[in-house]
């Protein structure tokens, strides 16, 4: 036998081939047309917004009083995207990365090729960053320009701000898929877990004093965000007032540790555990 | 990777680069919010001299028949003296002879304490304004084809006092100095060549005056040339955060919506201030307790701003004016008995 045949490829070059296979795979699913779509939401509130101000009215009003434009894309990112969009593609990819392949008893022909296990899900765990990533910055970059002009902001003087958002956000991406990638690989029904996870878990503790609140993905997303938290309703007014916000450098090392323990666990499920799949 | 896929990403990272390409000539080269943008602010500035601390405008017409302005009236009735005896020496009535109005200010300018400049648009009897000023010491002079009614400094402070009549319906009054130079801008132009440059040459400020143009009364400038003047405590002054413009913007009409904003020093500066202003919102949004009223305002309060900007945007309903007919009706009850 052929010596270079039976060679096995490292763990890079085989994620690099799933994660070729599977960026397509993830794009045009039916998941990604339905997120895609909640994505062109911002921007179709953005221009609708834009096309009112210019045609209409005479600046933003929030509760009736009039705001900048740096102001509505600040009040944007947090109540669409930093507490809604970014978790909810995490849950709703993340969990998905060796659910599906086991849902549609596909599995076996990835682990029976001769490629590390842990390629198979670190080839998709990219393909989920890539495309995420793909879908978000594009939506972000254009609400920033319909929204910021207005209302005498510049974005001259926002361009600092809107870098240090799109970083923020891939981060959040990236940390979300990795915890979300663990709980699909070790727990039954993730995306019901990954849910009450995001949206149920993660605002709560925040309320609570102490350290439980470091045991979530917010915490140290949130100390990135440059624009003032929303005081929305009672609830944010009280999460404004026991806000504690760690240091830059401990949230970028908090959300490392998170994204390589789970990265870490989900590869080890992924290496032992035997999926069996329904006939 | 299938073609789609290729021109999906091709796609997405172009509008990701050319986003971020703009933003990047936007922020290296400084066009404004748009290089699609009018210069902004209204047309006076044009006269106002480039070296303006504080620049502040109102629509006077607009504010004094606002139904704010008419609640207000009836609720704490103003002696109308002073407006009398402005209308009598100079034949300008507030109310209807002044369409609108810009002030800038300039501290210690000529070695004054301070140094002014008023223009207003509107109707004016030019004949009984200078008989007015003529009647109480002042002259004549002809600047620029312009006549400059100069009044002298009576308390050796604040410098010569002039008035003129720029154009037809437009006068300009103030220190001396400022005037002539507002004369010079109308006369030449904008010419920094020359040392003649208005304040839409100041790009830093004309970017904050761009975000208040929705009020129809607002006023922008530099906090130390508030603070200057304020003559506050040394104890009190070392506790004001390092802010370096400050604006406040309102429209006024049903009530008043608006915003103040605060461009601090440097980051920590700005989120020592959030801080500040959050826990007073917080406390104030609590404490609103049963009054529809008070609660909509504190609900329409909203922090916002990045890095050094702290921006409060506040709503305050005609209905809580309301609540000072009621404290006027309660101060007079005492009277009665």
């Amino acid at each position: 036998m052929n010596r270079a045949a039976t060679k096995t490829p490292s763990v890079l070059a085989s994620a690099m081939r799933i994660f070729d296979l599977s960026l397509g795979q993830m794009l045009w699913s039916r998941r990604s047309v339905f997120l895609g779509l909640v994505l062109g939401g911002p921007v179709l509130l953005a221009a609708a917004v834009r096309i009112i101000v210019e045609l209409y009215a005479r600046g933003f009003r929030i509760n009736g009083a009039t705001a900048t434009g740096s102001t509505v894309f600040g009040l944007m990112m947090w109540l669409l995207y930093i507490r809604f969009i970014v978790p909810i593609l995490g849950v709703f990819f993340g969990t998905s990365l060796i659910a599906d392949e086991v849902e549609d008893k596909t599995i076996t022909y990835l682990f029976t090729r001769p490629i590390p296990r842990s390629a198979v899900l670190l080839g998709k765990y990219l393909a989920y960053v890539a495309c995420t990533v793909l879908l978000v910055l594009p939506s972000v970059i254009l609400v920033f320009f319909l929204i910021v002009p207005m209302g005498g902001s510049s974005i001259a003087g926002e361009f600092p701000a809107l870098l240090t958002d799109l970083a923020m956000l891939v981060l959040g991406l990236i940390a979300y898929g990795a915890v979300f990638a663990l709980v699909g690989t070790r727990l039954k029904r993730p995306l019901i877990i990954g849910l009450v996870f995001a949206f149920g878990w993660e605002p709560a503790v925040l309320f609570f004093p102490g350290y439980l609140r470091r045991l979530t993905v917010a915490y140290y997303l949130q100390a990135l965000v440059k624009h003032e938290m929303p005081s929305d309703s009672a609830a944010s007014v009280l999460l404004q007032l026991f806000h504690e916000v760690p240091s830059v450098a401990a949230s970028l090392f908090g959300l490392a540790v998170i994204v390589g323990l789970a990265l870490w666990g989900a590869g080890r499920a992924v290496e032992n555990r035997e999926y069996v799949l329904e006939q | 990777m299938t073609s789609k896929t290729r021109y999906f990403v091709i796609a997405s990272l172009l509008v990701i680069g050319v986003g971020l390409g703009t933003g990047l000539v936007a922020y290296y080269v400084g066009f404004p919010a748009g290089a699609f943008a009018a210069r902004g602010g209204p047309a006076e500035l044009e006269y106002v001299p480039r070296d303006a601390a504080v620049i502040a405008y109102a629509d006077v017409r607009d504010v004094m028949t606002s139904e704010l302005r008419q609640r207000l009236r009836s609720a704490l009735p103003m002696p109308e003296n002073g407006q009398r005896e402005l209308e009598e020496k100079t034949g300008i009535n507030i109310e209807s002879d002044i369409d609108r109005i810009v002030a800038c200010l300039y501290p210690g300018l000529e070695g004054t304490n301070h140094g002014g400049m008023v223009l207003a648009r509107g109707r004016f009897d030019e004949g009984k304004i200078e008989t007015l000023m003529r009647e109480h010491g002042a002259h004549v002079e002809d600047y620029k084809t312009k006549r400059l009614i100069v009044a002298d400094d009576s308390n050796g402070r604040s410098g010569p006092f002039a008035l003129a009549f720029v154009e037809p319906g437009f006068v300009a009054l103030g220190s001396a100095a400022v005037v002539r130079t507002s004369i010079d801008l109308h006369q030449a132009g904008n010419n920094p060549q020359a040392g003649i440059e208005s304040v839409t040459g100041n790009e830093e400020l004309m970017n904050l005056v761009r975000s208040l143009e929705t009020g129809n009364a607002w006023a922008v400038g530099r906090f130390d040339a508030l603070t200057s003047r304020a003559h506050l405590p040394e104890t009190v002054a070392n506790q004001i955060p390092a802010i370096t413009w400050f604006s406040v913007s309102a429209h006024i009409n049903g009530g008043v919506r608006g915003v103040l904003r605060a461009d601090a020093r440097d980051e920590e500066a700005a989120n020592n201030l959030r801080d500040v202003v959050r826990g007073f919102l917080a406390l104030g949004k609590l404490q609103a307790g049963s009054r529809p009223e008070i609660q909509a305002m504190m609900q329409s309060l909203e922090l916002g701003g990045t890095g050094k900007t702290v921006a409060l945007s506040f709503d305050v309903p005609l209905q809580v004016f309301d609540l000072l007919d009621g404290l006027k009706k309660g101060l007079q009850q005492p009277q009665l008995h």
